[in-house]
């Protein structure tokens, strides 16, 4: 920008057509340069940002030390599928993940829309209270339901790992779900009152209905969260069949320090799916956002 | 805002637009009305508090039976009032944890909001497939930090490792990225920024696209130079977000658990031991529920503060 203005002459209208035209360039030229400057310099740190994410892809399409192979493969794929319980831990890891984002938009989505439209002292009260223990430390809550999932037989028990998944979902998705109801019109809902719908059928006929991109972010949020969760995870499930990608992928690190390819070939399974949802989602997930979600109330 | 919002639902219903209702000014219709309105509300919220008080509430009281007993998971173990909190205030490991989790925070907040506003400025220019840049940088917040960790762990582990083979071959020594006590306290921060950056670039990205650009050719026109332009409306501009995402990340720094345990495992000689590690070594490797519980409660006290203070000043700054 700066350069634009520089590049401008001082007396430019009194040169004359020829003079207008060679401005023109001058300035078009300076836009590109700047362009392509920025473009340059985004372009080498988005590639060493990238490092580590290349690295990972890289190792798990190449052929290991012990491998004939040539070229690119997917024999480290192919092969920690048949060597290890990964196929195992990515479906546990996909049962629990879509359960839980099931489940907490389910709970959110009806919570999140008494929050937005009933502001009396105890809905206000309520939204505090969520505030407050999305912010407790995980820590503090996994020894006390330690305790008392192993007297209801939830520990090593997907189920166990799934409502507490959802417990701490629920409280920041209620708030992205609140926010995106805020921006539902009620006068949307009072014609349908008129018209002889209740409280909950304009919940879900209107509101519900013009709210997929708010469902769809709060869903991204959720799924990132058990997707990616490893503390919860390794404090409660014990056997290797049980174990989510996370642990899966954790265990086998260790135990095979030398094996990068396979490693890094688990590695590239447990980071595709967040990805690919990403890739498809992502306009919606910049309309919610956590950060925004909570700047917007 | 807020005048607008708070007019909404309940206070309608009152006013007799609700459910099945004509209007009409009968008192005893209307007070039915916004009962029912109540009732449905509190079906909506049913789920939502079962789930507040089973896994949030409880577990919450429980830790304080357990920070103030001295058992152990498999049993609670005898009253013993506030020792737990003695001895863990008086052990030089607290203390240790305490001020790396202080330099991790504080390194973990300003790095990643630096290091995401710079890029969201320039991602905000116009710039050849902007598009593309900005969903590639997110990657390292949306990739699981177990595979992230692992990649790093690939990058600077060993001496044989990519890192410190191209330090080597460049005559700078071989720097032990994860066995030396100060190398590992940096490593782990810029891990964290790492991973951090991304948010603070989609939250600033997000309070940057609702700034009125006639401003800054106002400005300019005045002749006020960039740095001006940035400091007097950029900065202003993005002020409350940025407020919210300080205070949101320090809840997620100090709240961090696998991006230091995964990448150092709170070592070497616990140089990156944070709080949260300390208390979990403590139950889990320990088995000292007291000390590792009262820990977490300490955390607990200090985040509900700060977090009541962000609900306060996200609540003020929207009646404004």
């Amino acid at each position: 920008m700066s350069a634009v203005l520089h590049a401008q002459p001082e007396s430019g209208p009194a040169l004359g057509v020829a003079g207008a035209e060679k401005t023109r360039r001058v300035l078009s030229e300076a836009v590109m340069q700047g362009r392509w400057w920025r473009f340059a310099l985004i372009l080498v740190i988005t590639a060493i940002v990238l490092v580590p994410i290349m690295v990972t892809v890289i190792l798990a399409l190449t052929p290991g030390p012990n491998s004939t192979a040539t070229g690119l493969t997917l024999e480290n794929i192919t092969g920690v599928f048949s060597k290890t319980l990964a196929g195992t831990w990515l479906s546990n890891s996909l049962i629990t993940t879509l359960s839980t984002v099931i489940v907490a938009v389910a709970v959110a989505a009806p919570a999140g829309y008494v929050l937005s439209r009933g502001r009396s002292k105890a809905v206000s009260g309520y939204s505090l209270l969520l505030f407050v223990m999305q912010s407790l430390p995980i820590i503090t809550s996994v020894v006390p339901l330690f305790i008392l999932f192993a007297g209801m037989g939830l520990v090593d028990n997907l189920l166990g790992l799934i409502i507490i998944y959802v417990g701490s979902t629920m409280t920041v998705a209620t708030w992205m779900m609140a926010a995106y109801f805020d921006s539902i019109p009620i006068s949307l809902e009072e014609a349908s009152w008129i018209d002889g719908c209740s409280v909950f059928g304009s919940f879900t006929k209107v509101v519900l209905r013009n709210s997929l991109p708010g469902i769809l972010s709060t869903a991204i949020f959720a799924f990132l969260l058990a997707w990616n969760d490893y503390l919860v995870a390794i404090v409660f499930l014990r056997s290797n069949e049980i174990f989510t990608l996370p642990v899966g992928v954790q265990s086998f690190f260790q135990q095979n320090l030398t094996d990068w390819s396979g490693v890094m070939a688990l590695a590239v399974v447990m980071m595709l799916p967040p990805i690919i949802v990403f890739a498809t989602l992502n306009k919606y997930f910049s309309v919610g956002g956590i950060g925004g979600s909570l700047a917007g109330r | 805002m807020s005048s607008t919002t708070t007019q909404s639902g309940l206070a309608r219903a009152r006013r007799g637009v609700a459910p099945g209702g004509s209007g009409g000014g009968n008192v005893n219709r209307k007070s039915k009305l916004s009962g029912q309105t109540r009732r449905t509300f509190f079906w909506l919220l049913l789920p939502s508090i079962v789930l507040l008080i089973l896994i949030n509430g409880y577990p919450l009281i429980y830790a304080g039976v357990q920070a103030t007993h001295d058992g152990s998971l498999i049993d609670t173990g005898n009253f013993v009032g506030v020792d737990n909190f003695a001895t863990v205030l008086s052990s030089p490991a607290f203390w240790k944890a305490a001020q790396f989790t202080l330099w991790f925070t504080i390194v973990g907040v300003f790095g990643s909001w630096l290091v995401g506003l710079g890029l969201a400025l320039l991602l905000r220019t116009k710039i050849p497939a902007g598009g593309t840049f900005k969903v590639l940088l997110l990657l390292p917040w949306v990739v699981p930090i177990v595979v992230s960790s692992t990649a790093w762990n690939w990058l600077v582990a060993t001496p044989d490792s990519l890192i410190p083979s191209i330090f080597r071959n460049l005559g700078l020594g071989t720097p032990l990225f994860l066995a030396d006590p100060h190398l590992a306290a940096v490593m782990v921060m810029v891990f964290k920024v790492w991973v951090s950056f991304p948010f603070m670039m989609m939250m600033i990205s997000a309070a940057l696209a609702s700034v009125d650009t006639t401003v800054y050719e106002a400005a300019s026109m005045d002749g006020a130079s960039k740095w001006q332009q940035f400091t007097q409306i950029t900065l202003p501009m993005i002020a409350r977000s940025t407020y919210i995402s300080w205070i949101l990340m320090t809840i997620f720094c100090v709240n961090d658990f696998p991006t230091i345990y995964l990448l150092t495992g709170g070592g070497p000689v616990d140089a990156t031991t944070s709080l949260v590690v300390l208390a979990y070594r403590s139950v889990f490797q320990d088995f000292q529920t007291g000390p590792g519980v009262a820990i977490a409660f300490l955390m607990t006290l200090t985040l509900v503060v700060v977090s009541v203070l962000l609900y306060r000043q996200i609540r003020k700054s929207s009646v404004e």
